[in-house]
């Protein structure tokens, strides 16, 4: 085995693939190859049956002495002759007459029919047990030396390119490796059993045999090699044609211009011929490679037929033997042909595998450090920190640091300043390990930079560059990233069968034990005492940075779950009930219409009035509603189906009047119609056939017209289609949907209920229980303030930002600002507590005074700690200790004296409360 | 009231006078109606130009911001457009508008009306034509108080 860590492989992938799949599973291809030749006395038992049942059983020979009974199952091991020829009677076996003796043949027939069957089952399963362990064990290594790419060949590796040949190219490899062995072991103990019999039976004839299949293995092979070569080319060739046809039509101006046609059909006509030449090579050498094959098959039936008849003739071969020989040889083509499609599928896999490992390349990959040295060093990053001799070129060999040196004492707020130059942002990445092209030595005390071990660096300094980088999940995923370092204690014990079987079968493939559900935030480190304590810090955090008030936003807008936080629930329905209150009190009863149990609300659509709560599964959110059975079932009991169908008629009058004309995919097709473009031809169609009148719509087209008023919200569309009489019927209607609904799935509406939280509706809704006035000017954010209020006074602040912590980010954060983006990746470095915070750029998404101010924030939160920060010149550079310049591919430290700093330093503005900003 | 009522407003304003029913219609669909309190502001002077009001119900007050404090300096009626020269020249509020009364009014939004103008060259000739208009009588006055 290769010595392994827990964290990945030494070194690069193995060159030969055979190599490596011996490596790794050696004892399991050993196990099926050994069950394998276990099977085989078994399948030729089930062989040899049928001759028994014929011969003794129907012919009758057990019988053929008169007696009326044969022994079944009799078992005698007879010595060969060798061994002294002896016979030992093992059972009897039971007497039988003849139809006995024939069913317990033909039932011994199908016992064994059934253990060749297991054996058979067995071996897939294994084989492809065995292929899907390597094939996780090889993806999870590509991925292991992903990790480890190297900053500067990540510039030339395409991340499509490295997904695919993990995901993709690697298939067939995995699928081959069941086969690796056991196939040409398997194949290969068939083939020579029946040569070994030929041989048996006749010495020469065995050996004529072994000549054709030698031939045949050397020749055809090599001519299938030629094949393969062959086809790539005219794979090459053809994407070639392909290529050059769009050159042609790309510039097919120029052809037409300078009269090209002769030359460019010419060349068209060029390659046409040699895709022909290659297809007529690949056809002539694929029939003569068919053509030999059947020609060596049969050629040895001619060798046994001719050499064997004269043997024969001449007495010394009797003909039982030459046709059992000739039998014999009929057993022995299919598994050859199978052995050479097999060597075939080996070079291919092999070519594959050679360009996986090519991608992988070692002098691509950073060297790999065993775990164990990483607790050694874990010591602060303090001290003096002295750069010596740096050199680093630019990509034209022009010298951007040439021998500069420069000595800090840590800790220190350093300004690194670029004045316009690439200097100050290369040293930045040098010192935050990103950057490994350079000569020339950095220390810190007495350790080299580039030999603190990475989990050391990983977790005492934080680099924020310009891109901040975001991944898909919540915004506490994605600040908590950086503290999941290893489950804090240790792999936990196994504690049910399925995590024992995981466990075994990481250990197995070279993956890794640990789970991903195990605790793995060592919140000691941090100063937190659980997970709720570190969500306060987090939320502390962003509102210091400057994201209070989006936090808070992001957390009315998300979701509760009233069974983990019943006293949350409790809380939030309270203020509810408060909120109510303070709108009653101020005189603003006017801006939210609640949701009452038995009234309309008018400022909300029909659909919603008629569940009276929020739809969980898909089928009943929107239009879907309209096409449900059970709630089509409830409208129509309560006599509402043709009220709603006339609505539907009139709104899509309306919408195809005033929407006409507008292009297909138009915004405002998107933000305003209740109808899509595409569907507007299908309503006026309908709306032809019902101006007709005297055709009936069919229930589709009434479904179709149901789904209209689902979505009519009275104040907003203003079409003056409901009614007192109407809202009065809708009301009345929804104990019928409920009782319709819940009949149907339990789950599929969470019903609003004045006293308690409606967990599939966001926070606001559930604050607010009613909708907003769409008729009153200004309406949004006076209750938005009165709900901040009383968000305020009740105490519930710190927990809604907290639920905004589960606010989905989006791929690469794109659900969020630039300015969002920015401060949790800050807020990421920050929540490690780093002995050196390295910011490049991570500011620039803030105009200049937010971004004073995050400055002013940031000296705050790195108190007794090192930060560098990249700026453009000095003037921001007021309160730093240390000023770095570059000047001449040299660097130039100035140290600030304390009363200069200080006479610059703004005074850190924590006293006001950036939560208090909150609307 | 319906958006066939406010139809009916919409065409009392000279500047969508000529525009085709169903265009009109359109617009009001796609605006909102809204109340104000007496008092109520629609928008303060040098705030950014996000829409435009048609005032269906009520009266509004058009103030100055001087050194003095704000002065009045119109009163606009039922049927009148406020607002519209800020949404098309993209420049802040240049006064502000103060319901006297309770008031309802259309809002069209900046982006929405744009988007009509852009989509529908019939409307765009309307609201130039009124502008040209606007521009003539401004002229008159100029050359008007020039002679006397």
């Amino acid at each position: 085995m290769v010595c392994r860590t827990g964290d990945g492989i030494v070194g690069a992938m193995e060159k030969s693939l055979f190599r490596y799949i011996w490596t790794h599973s050696k004892r399991d291809q050993l196990i099926v190859c050994a069950v394998v030749l276990a099977s085989q006395p078994f399948y030729f038992a089930s062989l040899d049956l049928p001759r028994q049942i014929v011969n003794q059983a129907i012919q009758g020979e057990a019988f053929r002495e008169g007696q009326a009974t044969a022994p079944f199952l009799k078992l005698d091991l007879h010595l060969p002759n060798w061994l002294g020829g002896q016979s030992f009677h093992i059972f009897d076996g039971f007497e039988l007459g003849r139809i006995g003796l024939l069913l317990g043949l033909s039932c011994l027939f199908l016992f064994f029919v059934i253990i060749n069957g297991a054996f058979k089952y067995w071996i897939n399963v294994a084989k492809g047990i065995l292929g899907e362990r390597m094939l996780r064990r090889m993806r999870f290594d590509l991925f292991s030396m992903v990790l480890r790419f190297t900053p500067e060949a990540l510039r030339t590796v395409k991340s499509s390119e490295t997904a695919t040949i993990i995901k993709d190219e690697v298939e067939p490899v995995g699928g081959f490796i069941g086969d690796a062995f056991i196939t040409p072991i398997f194949l290969g103990t068939q083939a020579l059993t029946a040569l070994f019999f030929i041989i048996v039976q006749n010495l020469w004839l065995g050996l004529m045999a072994i000549a054709v299949v030698g031939v045949q293995f050397t020749i055809i092979p090599y001519l299938r090699r030629e094949l393969l070569r062959l086809g790539k080319q005219r794979q090459l060739a053809s994407r070639e044609l392909a290529g050059r046809i769009g050159e042609v039509l790309d510039g097919i101006e120029a052809v037409h211009v300078h009269n090209a046609y002769g030359w460019e059909k010419a060349e068209i006509g060029h390659r046409l011929f040699r895709l022909f030449d290659l297809r007529v090579k690949i056809y002539n050498r694929k029939f003569i490679v068919k053509f030999l094959n059947n020609f060596l098959s049969q050629l040895t039936p001619f060798f046994f037929y001719a050499v064997g008849g004269y043997f024969a003739i001449r007495g010394t071969l009797d003909i039982g033997q030459l046709v059992a020989v000739i039998g014999a040889y009929r057993e022995l083509p299919p598994p050859l042909k199978e052995l050479i499609d097999w060597d075939q599928q080996r070079l291919d896999v092999q070519v594959k595998y050679d360009q996986v490992t090519e991608h992988f390349a070692e002098e691509r990959l950073l060297p790999f450090v065993s775990a164990r040295e990483e607790r050694v060093q874990d010591e602060p990053l303090i001290g003096p920190l002295h750069a010596e001799e740096l050199r680093v070129s630019d990509a034209h060999g022009g010298m951007i640091l040439d021998n500069a040196s420069f000595a800090i004492t840590l800790p220190a707020k350093v300004a690194v300043i670029s004045s316009g130059g690439a200097a100050a942002s290369i040293m930045a990445r040098i010192l935050a390990r990103r950057m490994h092209g350079y000569s020339g030595q950095i220390r810190i005390g007495e350790r080299d930079l580039q030999q603190i071990p990475p989990a050391v660096i990983g977790q005492r300094l934080a680099y924020a560059g310009i891109d901040p980088i975001l991944f898909p999940g919540t915004i506490r995923d994605n600040l908590i990233y950086g503290l999941r370092r290893k489950p804090s204690d240790g792999v936990a014990p196994a504690d049910s069968r399925e995590e024992m079987r995981r466990i075994t079968e990481a250990k197995r493939t070279g993956n890794p034990v640990e789970n991903i559900a195990d605790q793995w935030i060592d919140y000691g480190r941090i100063g937190a005492r659980d997970a709720d304590d570190l969500d306060r810090i987090l939320v502390n955090l962003l509102n210091k940075l400057g994201m209070g008030g989006e936090i808070y936003l992001f957390g009315l807008a998300g979701w509760l779950d009233p069974d983990e936080e019943p006293e949350l629930a409790e809380r939030i329905v309270e203020a509810r009930h408060r909120l109510r209150e303070t709108f009653q009190a101020e005189g603003m009863a006017g801006l939210v219409d609640p949701f009452d149990p038995e009234g309309y609300n008018e400022q909300t659509t029909v659909a919603e009035n008629l569940l009276f709560g929020v739809p969980k599964s898909d089928e009943f959110k929107g239009r879907n509603l309209a096409y449900n059975p059970d709630f089509r079932d409830a409208i129509e009991r309560a006599g509402l189906s043709d009220d709603l169908v006339h609505m539907g008629l009139q709104i899509a009058e309306t919408m195809t009047e005033i929407f006409e004309g507008l292009p297909p995919g138009h915004s405002l097709f998107e933000q305003f119609s209740f109808i899509g473009a595409e569907e507007l031809t299908d309503f006026e169609a309908i709306l032809r056939k019902h101006a007709r009148s005297d055709t009936s719509l069919s229930k589709e087209e009434r479904a179709k017209l149901l789904s209209l008023p689902l979505a009519y919200i009275e104040p907003r569309h203003r079409l003056g289609l409901l009614d007192n009489s109407l809202k009065l019927l809708l009301v009345h209607a929804r104990r019928l949907v409920r009782e319709m609904l819940q009949s149907a799935d339990a789950d599929a509406v969470e019903f609003y209920d004045p006293e308690r939280i409606c967990a599939a509706a966001p926070l606001r809704d559930n604050l607010l229980f009613g909708r907003i006035s769409y008729r009153v000017a200004n309406a949004q954010a006076r209750v938005a303030e009165a709900v901040s209020a009383v968000v305020r006074d009740m105490g519930l602040l710190e927990d809604i930002e907290r639920i905004g912590l589960d606010h989905q980010v989006g791929t690469a954060g794109r659900l969020l600002t630039p300015q969002e983006r920015a401060c949790v990746n800050l807020a990421r470095c920050l929540v490690k507590s780093p002995d050196i915070l390295i910011l490049d750029g991570a500011l620039s998404p803030f105009d200049e005074i937010r971004a004073q101010k995050m400055t002013e924030v940031l000296f705050e939160l790195s108190e007794g700690r090192s930060l560098f920060m990249v700026l453009p010149n000095d003037r921001q550079a007021g309160p730093f200790d240390v000023l770095m310049r570059f000047k001449n591919a040299q660097i130039l430290t100035e140290e600030r004296s304390g009363s200069a700093r200080d006479a610059e330093k703004p005074v850190p503005d924590t006293a006001q409360p950036i939560a208090g900003e909150v609307a | 009231m319906t958006l066939e009522a406010e139809v009916q407003s919409l065409r009392q304003v000279p500047m969508f006078r000529d525009i085709d029913p169903a265009r009109l219609k359109l617009l009001a669909f796609t605006s909102e109606r809204v109340q104000f309190a007496g008092g109520q502001r629609f928008f303060s002077q040098g705030d950014a130009a996000d829409a435009a009001y048609v005032i269906l119900d009520g009266r509004a007050q058009v103030l100055l911001d001087t050194p003095h404090g704000e002065i009045r300096v119109a009163e606009m009626g039922e049927n009148a457009l406020v607002g519209e020269m800020g949404i098309l020249s993209d420049t802040p509020r240049s006064a502000t508008i103060m319901a006297a009364v309770p008031t309802t009014a259309l809002r069209i939004d900046k982006r929405v009306f744009l988007e009509l103008l852009a989509q529908f060259p019939q409307m765009a000739l309307a609201v130039m034509r009124e502008l040209a208009k606007r521009l003539e009588q401004t002229n008159a006055q100029l050359v008007a108080q020039s002679t006397s």
